[in-house]
């Protein structure tokens, strides 16, 4: 720690007002108002009627306001000078207090249908998600305090880790979410490698698609034109044009229905939403082979190399960290584009999703709507990181 | 004439597609492509339904302009710069939930219909006005804004003579992103119930009838075209 103290470039979060600060005390304001003043819980008949509020009043063991004490805590600790030990030691208290309400609440729902009859559910309510999201919120502004890069992903890992302990203990069996996620594990585990392919394989077709609409050197207006005329078509009018167009194809060349291919499916939602992708990879593509300025261009075509080598070698390395930037948002849309592929039949968390809407089930929705946001975020701060490195190793 | 320009291709596109949704139209393409050309949907449902959307899909940008325009200009003042940090954080999180997840979510909690649709509007619009509101006021040149103050305008004098004057152009370009989004969100609200131009796609795609499904499609996208161009139009006229 002490030499970390020292080391440490970033002088700024060491100042006693800053932005961070106020952010943090706000947060922790959000997180006891929403604590004290919502519902947590939600017992209810069944899965499918909104249940009766259950307040944090009453109800409630000691690791409620426990987690509430050590997060004022921890708002107190970004008071002292050395921000990036203090922020430390809230990182710490902050996933204590994440631990605590997750047990606090797994509890008291145990408790609560432990005397109902077997279909009733004790749902999280909307008290609950905002302290979440509010313990969250400070949980990232103190990460960024401490000043140390792998800080992050250690409390996400280690939240994930506590979470599947103690589910695997059996800590959140009253909760109806754990309830919906153990009869439908499989279906949910499928959905993700489904939803996984999809994105990832949309991606895949978007990167060649934009590679060879870049190659073409004449037609760039024309190019320019069509990608951004894609992005104006709402992608649930695409998806059924794509449906149309498909089963057009399918009836002139029926050889393509024997070899597998079918109007409904992954067949148009990979094509539609790799469609989505080519405005961002194709930019991307343009402005990194543009990086290099016309003097080392020069260069290193008077050292003797070939275009070839000069692409390898001067371009994409220079090029790298736009490239990166460009399939970080292009991977991000294909994931959150990837969850109306169930519309047409592809599978993935939107059936999930889908499935939640027509059987009217908030928790079968959560299913799948948490792991779309997951997959979502970590492939942003994921990516976001490889960029950053590369364009420090660029500079 | 050079300006209006940019507004051919989209005004075009749209025409092209209101055309294609024709019944008659949708109709003899659907049989060309090989399908049964079976009922289409009538041109006054489809009117209806193009109004609902609009409306829809107009009130969304309306709150989201508010709401954006509003805290840009807070976040730009001299006391929002703690603002200013969080805002790329919350715009890349906030990319992180679809429109479809947030209308199923909302779902229980809002009933069926506008209600989830006007949320995820909100939810999806918000942060790309709000960083593009900031992005333009920033671009306003210091030395105009220390002119304006040199010749003794107030700061909110300085905010709608200086400012926003010429931070329009780029603000007006925001809105037509926004109002692309906001149309092709409609049409995922037809998923909520929402009777918006996305309710024959998907009562289409479910019941394998072509012909609604085509004609939702080519309606959706021309309104959505359509759209765009007005905003073009109002960007030329804001460049002057």
């Amino acid at each position: 720690m002490a030499q970390g103290l020292s080391s440490d470039p970033r002088v700024r979060t060491a100042r006693g007002t800053d932005s961070g600060r106020i952010g943090a005390i706000l947060a922790a304001i959000a997180f006891l108002a929403s604590l004290y003043g919502l519902p947590l819980l939600r017992l209810a008949a069944n899965r499918l009627v909104v249940g009766d509020p259950v307040f944090a009043e009453g109800n409630f063991g000691m690791e409620i306001h426990a987690a509430a004490g050590l997060v004022v805590a921890a708002v107190l600790i970004f008071g002292g000078r050395r921000a990036n030990l203090g922020g430390a030691g809230a990182v710490t208290l902050l996933l204590t207090a994440v631990a605590l309400l997750a047990l606090g609440l797994g509890a008291t729902a145990a408790d609560l249908i432990s005397g109902e009859p077997p279909a009733a559910r004790a749902s999280l309510a909307a008290g609950a998600w905002l302290a979440f999201a509010f313990l969250a919120v400070a949980l990232a502004i103190a990460v960024a305090r401490a000043g140390r890069s792998w800080l992050g992903p250690f409390s996400i890992g280690a939240v994930l880790l506590f979470l599947i302990v103690a589910g695997r203990a059996g800590a959140f069996d009253g909760l109806s979410l754990a309830v919906e996620l153990r009869a439908r594990r499989d279906t949910v585990l499928d959905a993700i490698l489904q939803h996984a392919l999809l994105s990832g394989g949309a991606l895949v077709l978007g990167v060649l698609g934009a590679g060879l609409l870049a190659l073409w050197r004449r037609g760039q207006g024309f190019v320019e034109m069509l990608v951004g005329g894609i992005q104006v078509v709402p992608a649930v009018a695409l998806l059924g044009g794509l449906v149309a167009l498909a089963s057009g194809l399918l009836h002139a060349v029926p050889v393509l229905r024997a070899a597998g291919l079918s109007a409904l499916g992954p067949f148009p939602a990979l094509v539609g939403i790799a469609a989505y992708l080519l405005l961002p990879l194709w930019r991307g593509l343009r402005l990194a082979l543009r990086a290099p300025d016309a003097a080392t261009l020069d260069a290193a075509t008077a050292l003797g190399l070939t275009p070839g080598q000069v692409l390898a070698r001067v371009r994409l390395p220079i090029g790298a960290p736009i490239l990166i930037g460009a399939l970080r948002v292009a991977a991000v849309q294909s994931i959150g584009l990837a969850t109306l592929g169930a519309l047409v039949g592809a599978g993935g968390l939107g059936q999930v999703v889908f499935d939640g809407m027509a059987q009217f089930a908030p928790d079968l929705i959560l299913l799948g709507a948490i792991p779309v946001i997951g997959l979502s975020l970590a492939v942003e701060s994921g990516l976001s990181r490889v960029e950053r490195a590369v364009r420090r190793h660029a500079a | 004439m050079s300006r209006w320009r940019p507004i051919l291709g989209p005004a075009a596109a749209g025409l092209v597609l209101m055309i294609l949704s024709h019944p008659r139209v949708a109709q003899s393409l659907v049989g060309w492509l090989g399908e049964a050309p079976r009922r289409a949907l009538g041109l006054d449902y489809l009117a209806a339904l193009a109004l609902h959307h609009l409306v829809l899909a107009g009130g969304g940008l309306v709150l989201v302009a508010l709401a954006g325009l509003g805290l840009g200009i807070a976040a730009t003042r001299d006391g929002g710069a703690p603002l200013r940090g969080g805002i790329d954080t919350l715009a890349a999180a906030a990319q992180a939930v679809p429109p479809v997840v947030v209308v199923a979510l909302a779902l229980p909690i809002l009933g069926f219909g506008g209600p989830p649709t006007l949320l995820a509007l909100l939810c999806y619009g918000v942060m790309p006005v709000l960083r593009g509101t900031v992005g333009a006021l920033e671009a306003v040149p210091r030395e105009a804004r220390e002119a304006a103050t040199a010749m003794g305008l107030t700061p909110l004098q300085i905010l709608a003579r200086v400012e926003m004057p010429l931070a329009a152009p780029a603000i007006v370009e925001t809105l037509r992103t926004a109002l692309v989004l906001a149309v092709s969100t409609a049409a995922v609200g037809a998923l909520a119930g929402a009777a918006t131009l996305g309710t024959p796609i998907v009562a289409g795609l479910q019941n394998q009838n072509m012909v609604p499904m085509v004609q939702g499609a080519a309606a959706t996208a021309a309104l959505a075209f359509l759209c765009d161009a007005a905003m073009l139009g109002l960007a030329a006229l804001t460049r002057r």
